[in-house]
């Protein structure tokens, strides 16, 4: 029974569709691709439409009429020329005291042998737990030019004679100042996670040649990771121009506006109606500068293999020996945390047991009392916000989950018959990621406001939004764990019998388990921190801690949004501790 | 009972488990993968079939695509046309567009990598197939036995992690066997193990399909695996089926040079056939060896050039005794090297610009730099097209 290859006819080749019964994966298929585009396609061509509608206190559907004005208004207006300056010079500023810190920092930490680095590396993270709003309070408190702690030392230790100053933190330097501490934290995670994956021959190599510690950082470190660095400088220049809260604070006493913060004012002013085209024309140029800066960091996140420096296992990069520099640079880090971690909390703290902000000082200390915890313990308002940001936070994370685990899921093992669906699902899910928050927020009013759901005006139009914004993170955590879980895994739960459901519960999403903890934690941590969605769309009824804080400030209740602030603060680090007990938990399990 | 004859014969395929009949039937499967470079041609009209109770052996090299078609009949890919029918029912068809998803085609895996969930004790691995279709009761009978019968009672609660690469393996063999599959299909299943237990595994994997008396289609690129194992073995070569036979033909009766090649070690020697062949079972060659007797092989169409085909242990040396021209097949080599194996001596003997390899007993290897006579029994030639 033997066949010779030749006599084998060459078949015809069709594809001819088969006739699959309707089965729960392709019916849960095409619903993931179609919230998911409900989702993130919906506000965006909403946010589009609404721009080119000639409207000025009314909504994009109230009128007909369509036209470019608002953006040749954008463009022209005298008013809009210093809005595009601002955000330039803030954007350039931040990150020009952020990112250096982040890379001394990072070298320090992990290509140095400083003492007591690892404690410092933990520390570094610490400011994380603390949302951007409360940054910017408790810089205010310490940098007001007539009040803040910081000024009166200062005035008091050099003599000055007036009674404000030296240092005005309502200004662009300020808020630069503010906003680039602000980012350390997270450019540290980056830029020390490539430190860490250099491969140390590559420096060896230098030393033999005889170049001292400096000369090897300068001339083969830096170099080697400048695609990182580059990738790095384009996602914080994104993350700037989205960001709200710290210009949001600073800038209206400072009457500085940038991008995001002109969005919020055009639609909430003080005098006069909304103007939702301008805001929108606004939006949409954010939308299209973010879109342009997140093409360029993939297109340069995808060549990086070419400088993929990722050894084999157990690689312990070299420490560099400081020598001398060791205590300086021992206490440079010690000063850095002293002021961007420890400060600014205490300083909240401070406040938060005063009756009414005062600097500290002899009086103060006498007056100190936990009158405001008292306080915000009975009062209902304050705990209708806390009970909806827990909702908020618990939807928002659920929701994030579901979706993400079935986006990276048909995004991971796509077959080939829905190959092409697949690419369109994961495209579509890692937009938001360019989407700045104020402008999620902006689009959600045009979409909702007339629209089937009837969810505006409450709590899970927030939440939709929030689920909207952190899905792109959420697809990406999910499809990087996917992806580690062997297809083979899967495929013998169906060779045992196993119809595609049971395999995604009891095999799939248990192995999926750890990284969706942290999905979890870090989409609950966010919600209950954010501001500029809230702040769009909340009302009256929906009010939640982060817009409580913003408006307790906005009415001059320091004190009130301090210590609100620093139940904030304390529940998102519990939150976090809470997921590292169980990560341990679970390491120690079996 | 010519369907019967076709197959391996005889009890061993049989096993004794009730009469003959045929469990998988595969015909002109063909799939077509989208590669980097327009379409990959992974099968080419593949037809075979096989009796219940089999041990049968998909065999060849990568990118044959024996697992391909592994894949194709466990459901976990579906081929453009051909039709897939397993005890008696179409799983696959082409032209009817009918599929049965793998789920519901109620056969046993054991995947290369094994496949045990690591979030799950050795117990719960097993008893996964029979999920919802037995009481609790039952299942823990029947994962008892099954456990024991592998020697992996006391590994119960386990998690899989822990477990050693033959313990994993014989886990995956329990998880495959439990829901009493009528088919089992093992994709290299030894590969991952260490020499010496994968002869132990051999043995055991064998004595096991024949004790529960289950079809078995094992995927393998190991010839050795494959000649220990099987009841029948095809070879196959880039996406096509080359020929089905049972592992003693197939080894001393090749009937392409890719088999012959494949299944052991091989000489092959460039030669001319005469013209005028005929039809006659043998056939005279002229070689760099001299003139050579061999069979012709099912391959053979005629024509001049060919390849004159032995094993190395059937290469016989011939003391210095007076050529009488007994049984024809002789030459004179020069011994260039002899390897100690321990149970044999590996021999390269080098006539002209020819290498061959020779298999001899230790006592009677020659030493290296003399001239030597072989001959090669004409039962053990065959000869290939050239």
């Amino acid at each position: 029974m033997s066949v010779t290859p030749s006599a084998i006819a060459k078949p015809e080749i069709r594809w001819r569709p088969f006739a699959r019964r309707l089965s729960a994966r392709s019916l849960i298929f095409a619903l993931t691709i179609a919230v998911v585009s409900y989702l993130v396609l919906v506000p965006l061509f909403m946010l589009l439409y609404a721009s080119v509608k000639s409207t000025e206190d009314k909504l994009p559907f109230e009128t007909t009429a369509m036209t470019l004005g608002n953006y040749a208004a954008v463009l022209t207006s005298p008013a809009t020329l210093p809005i595009f300056l601002d955000t330039l010079i803030f954007t350039a500023g931040s990150l020009a005291i952020g990112l250096p810190l982040a890379i001394l920092l990072a070298w320090l930490v992990e290509r140095t042998a400083m003492p007591a680095r690892s404690w410092i590396g933990s520390l570094i993270l610490v400011p994380m737990t603390v949302p951007s709003l409360l940054s910017a309070i408790a810089w205010i408190q310490l940098l007001d030019p007539r009040n803040g702690w910081i000024n009166i030392l200062l005035r008091a230790v050099l003599h000055f004679s007036e009674d404000s100053g030296p240092l005005d933190v309502y200004t662009l330097s300020g808020m630069c100042f503010v906003q680039g501490l602000r980012l350390v934290p997270s450019a540290y995670l980056m830029i020390a996670a490539s430190f860490r994956a250099m491969d140390p021959s590559l420096e060896e190599q230098s030393a033999m040649a005889g170049r001292n510690a400096a000369q090897t950082t300068l001339r083969i470190t830096l170099p080697i990771l400048r695609p990182a660095l580059l990738a790095a400088l384009i996602y914080f220049v994104i993350v700037v121009i989205e960001s709200f809260d710290i210009p949001g604070l600073l800038g209206f006493t400072a009457r500085i506006r940038v991008l995001s913060t002109a969005i919020y004012w055009a639609t909430h002013s003080e005098v006069g109606l909304p103007d939702y085209g301008l805001a929108s024309a606004l939006g949409a140029i954010i939308l299209g500068v973010a879109l342009l800066l997140m093409w360029g960091y993939h297109r340069l996140t995808a060549h990086q293999e070419r400088f993929a420096t990722i050894t084999g296992k157990g690689y312990r990069p070299r420490q560099i020996d400081l020598g001398r520099w060791k205590m300086a640079a021992t206490a440079f880090c010690a000063a850095y945390i002293f002021i961007a971690v420890l400060l600014p909390f205490l300083m909240l703290l401070w406040t938060s047991v005063q009756p009414f902000y005062a600097p500290p000082s002899a009086d103060s200390l006498a007056r100190v009392t936990f009158d405001g915890y008292v306080k915000i313990w009975s009062d209902g308002s304050v705990a209708r916000a806390l009970r909806n940001t827990m909702i908020l936070a618990l939807a928002a994370s659920v929701a994030t989950l579901v979706l993400a685990i079935l986006v990276s899921w048909f995004v991971v093992r796509r077959g080939r018959s829905g190959a092409a669906a697949a690419k369109y699902l994961a495209t579509v899910s890692f937009l938001p990621q360019c989407v700045p928050s104020i402008v999620i927020g902006l689009a959600f009013i045009f979409v909702y406001v007339r629209f089937p759901l009837p969810i505006y005006g409450t709590l899970w139009i927030i939440a939709l939004a929030m689920t909207t914004r952190y899905l792109a993170y959420g697809s990406r955590a999910a499809t990087a764990a996917l992806v580690q879980v062997h297809g083979e895994l899967e495929e013998a739960s169906q060779m045992a019998g196993a119809p595609w459901l049971r395999t995604l519960r009891r095999v799939t999403v248990p192995l999926l388990a750890p990284a969706m903890i942290n999905v979890f934690l870090w989409v609950a941590v966010h919600a209950m921190q954010e501001l500029s969605m809230a702040l769009m769309l909340y009302n009256p009824d929906t009010v939640v801690v982060s817009t409580m804080i913003w408006s307790m400030w906005q009415n001059g209740r320091t004190a009130d949004a301090a210590v609100l602030g620093v139940v904030l603060i304390a529940l998102s680090a519990l939150l976090l501790l809470g997921g590292q007990w169980v990560a341990y938990l679970r390491r120690t399990d079996g | 009972m010519q369907e019967e004859e076709k197959f391996a014969g005889g009890t061993s395929a049989l096993h004794g488990h009730g009469d003959f009949r045929i469990m998988i039937s595969v015909k002109d499967l063909v799939k077509v993968f989208a590669g980097a470079r327009g379409e990959v041609r992974a099968l080419r009209g593949v037809s075979f079939d096989v009796a219940k109770g089999e041990l049968f052996t998909l065999l060849g090299p990568s990118g044959c695509g024996k697992t391909t078609t592994l894949r194709c009949i466990a459901g976990l890919e579906q081929p453009v046309a051909g039709e897939i029918v397993i005890d008696d029912r179409a799983v696959f068809s082409a032209r009817g567009g009918a599929f049965v998803p793998p789920e519901e085609r109620h056969i046993g895996m054991v995947f290369q990598s094994y496949a045990i969930w690591p979030h799950m004790t050795v117990f719960q691995n097993v008893a996964y197939p029979l999920a919802g279709s037995a009481s609790r009761a039952e299942i823990r009978e029947r994962v008892g036995s099954i456990l024991d019968r592998l020697s992996l009672g006391p590994l119960a609660d386990r998690l899989a992690p822990n477990l050693s690469g033959g313990q994993q393996q014989r886990v995956a063999l329990a998880r495959a066997l439990v829901a009493q599959p009528r088919v089992l299909l093992l994709d290299e299943p030894l590969s991952n193990l260490d020499a010496k237990l994968r002869e132990q595994m051999r043995f055991e994997l064998k004595s096991l399909q024949e004790s529960f008396g289950i079809t078995a289609v094992y995927v393998t690129h190991d010839q050795e695996e494959a000649l220990a194992l099987s009841d029948r073995i095809a070879v196959m070569h880039d996406g096509a089926l080359l020929e089905v036979g049972r592992p003693a033909e197939l080894y001393a009766r090749p009937a392409h040079r890719i088999t012959a090649d494949f299944l052991g070690a091989a000489n092959f020697v460039p030669a001319r056939a005469a013209a005028d062949a005929g039809a006659a079972a043998e056939l005279l060659v002229e070689s760099a060896l001299g003139r050579f007797v061999a069979r012709r092989s099912a391959e053979w169409t005629g024509g001049e050039a060919a390849l004159l085909f032995f094993r190395p242990e059937n290469i016989e040396l011939m003391d210095d005794r007076p050529t009488g021209g007994n049984g024809g097949n002789c030459a004179a080599a020069a011994v260039e090297r002899v390897t100690f194996l321990g149970a044999a001596a590996d021999v390269i003997l080098r006539c002209g610009a020819i290498a061959l390899r020779a298999r001899i007993h230790p006592a009677q290897a020659p030493a290296a730099g003399r001239q030597v006579k072989f001959r090669v029994a004409p039962e053990s030639c065959i000869v290939f097209p050239g």
